[in-house]
């Protein structure tokens, strides 16, 4: 049983072909765990806060650990000029943190680990944050390429490097969360394979290993949608207090 | 509605627990550990966006190799850049 680690990335069609103007826009596995994530958000959201009760129940004391965990980060590092943005970051982390905890099932598919899901989120937040940004201030909004305090004769060749760094938000927003899910479940796969190839007499320490992984694993897939819920923060921090 | 003493007492002391349990919890350990995974990335992602920047103007102006070249070490220092407003951010944070 030489089962091929990368396999469990492997996208592949459920249901018929839908094609529309050239693209493909079948019904996938990683369509379905989109599906799967979001309904258990509504379904976990929707039961936290169907009875309001003073005293709170399980789920709706998670659900208000959720909320309230969300508008502390917002309120700490963008300050209450992003209160405004707290549903769309809130569906965001729920999003990002509930795709990677259902990866964690066994026999199931993390769409955070494909590059193009976490990049089409990392440039749709990039995009808004710029169009915010022009919006609340106008051009003056380019002031943040060119820093105070520079000497002339430099300027030119710190504005292209804040221009670089600017333009590396995204792709360090996207690879960084797509990296960690799929070295994750790669490493989780490998040491699952070294098991089963060294039977019952030497996979006792890849399998403890892959205990131990398992929990490294839970403890990333939420470090990771909270880095990505309060990167996004702080780059609408940077669009809304223009201060340099 | 008056509430009964004893109940406030307690209160008192189930609240003053979450907050000590708040303090030594191993969330900080997360956030530590946020941090590095922050790091690592920011350095490299500016590198990468660079060098393709200077891809993309040498094949525009033809300059083949000079600009890709100029623009990977400008690449690198942004991506220092990040990492130094990421630890600045950090010790804000602090």
């Amino acid at each position: 049983m030489a089962s091929n680690p990368m396999q469990q990335f492997t996208v592949y069609r459920i249901g018929p072909e839908i094609k529309i103007a050239g693209i493909d826009l079948s019904f996938t596995n990683a369509s379905l765990f989109m599906v799967l994530s979001t309904s258990i958000i509504l379904l976990f959201l929707f039961l936290g806060s169907k009875e309001k009760k003073i005293v709170p129940g399980k789920i709706q004391l998670m659900a208000e650990m959720f909320y309230n965990f969300v508008a502390k980060m917002i309120s700490e590092t963008a300050g209450s000029k992003a209160k405004p943005f707290f549903p769309f970051i809130f569906s965001l982390f729920m999003f990002v943190l509930f795709c990677n905890m259902v990866g964690m099932l066994p026999y199931s598919f993390t769409v955070t680990s494909h590059i193009i899901v976490t990049l089409i989120m990392a440039l749709f937040i990039f995009i808004a944050v710029t169009i915010i940004g022009f919006v609340k201030h106008g051009f003056k909004y380019l002031s943040i390429f060119v820093p105070s305090g520079v000497p002339a004769v430099l300027l030119p060749l710190i504005t292209i490097i804040e221009i670089i760094s600017y333009l590396s938000r995204p792709v360090s927003l996207s690879v960084r969360l797509f990296a960690n899910m799929m070295a994750g479940h790669t490493m989780l796969k490998v040491f699952g394979g070294f098991v089963v190839s060294l039977g019952i007499l030497g996979g006792w320490l890849p399998l403890s290993f892959s205990v131990a992984l398992t929990g490294l694993e839970i403890l990333v897939a939420f470090l990771q949608a909270y880095v990505f819920a309060i990167l996004t923060c702080i780059y609408l921090n940077d669009a809304l207090n223009l201060h340099h | 509605m008056t509430i009964p003493e004893d109940f406030k007492t307690r209160l008192k002391i189930a609240k003053s627990k979450i907050k000590k349990q708040l303090d030594n919890d191993d969330g900080k350990r997360g956030s530590f550990m946020g941090n590095a995974f922050k790091l690592g990335t920011e350095l490299v992602a500016a590198v990468a966006v660079g060098t393709i920047i200077g891809f993309i103007l040498d094949s525009w102006f033809d300059t083949k190799p000079w600009l890709i070249i100029i623009f990977f070490f400008l690449g690198a220092a942004a991506g220092m850049l990040n990492v130094i407003k990421a630890a600045n951010r950090m010790q804000k944070e602090d």
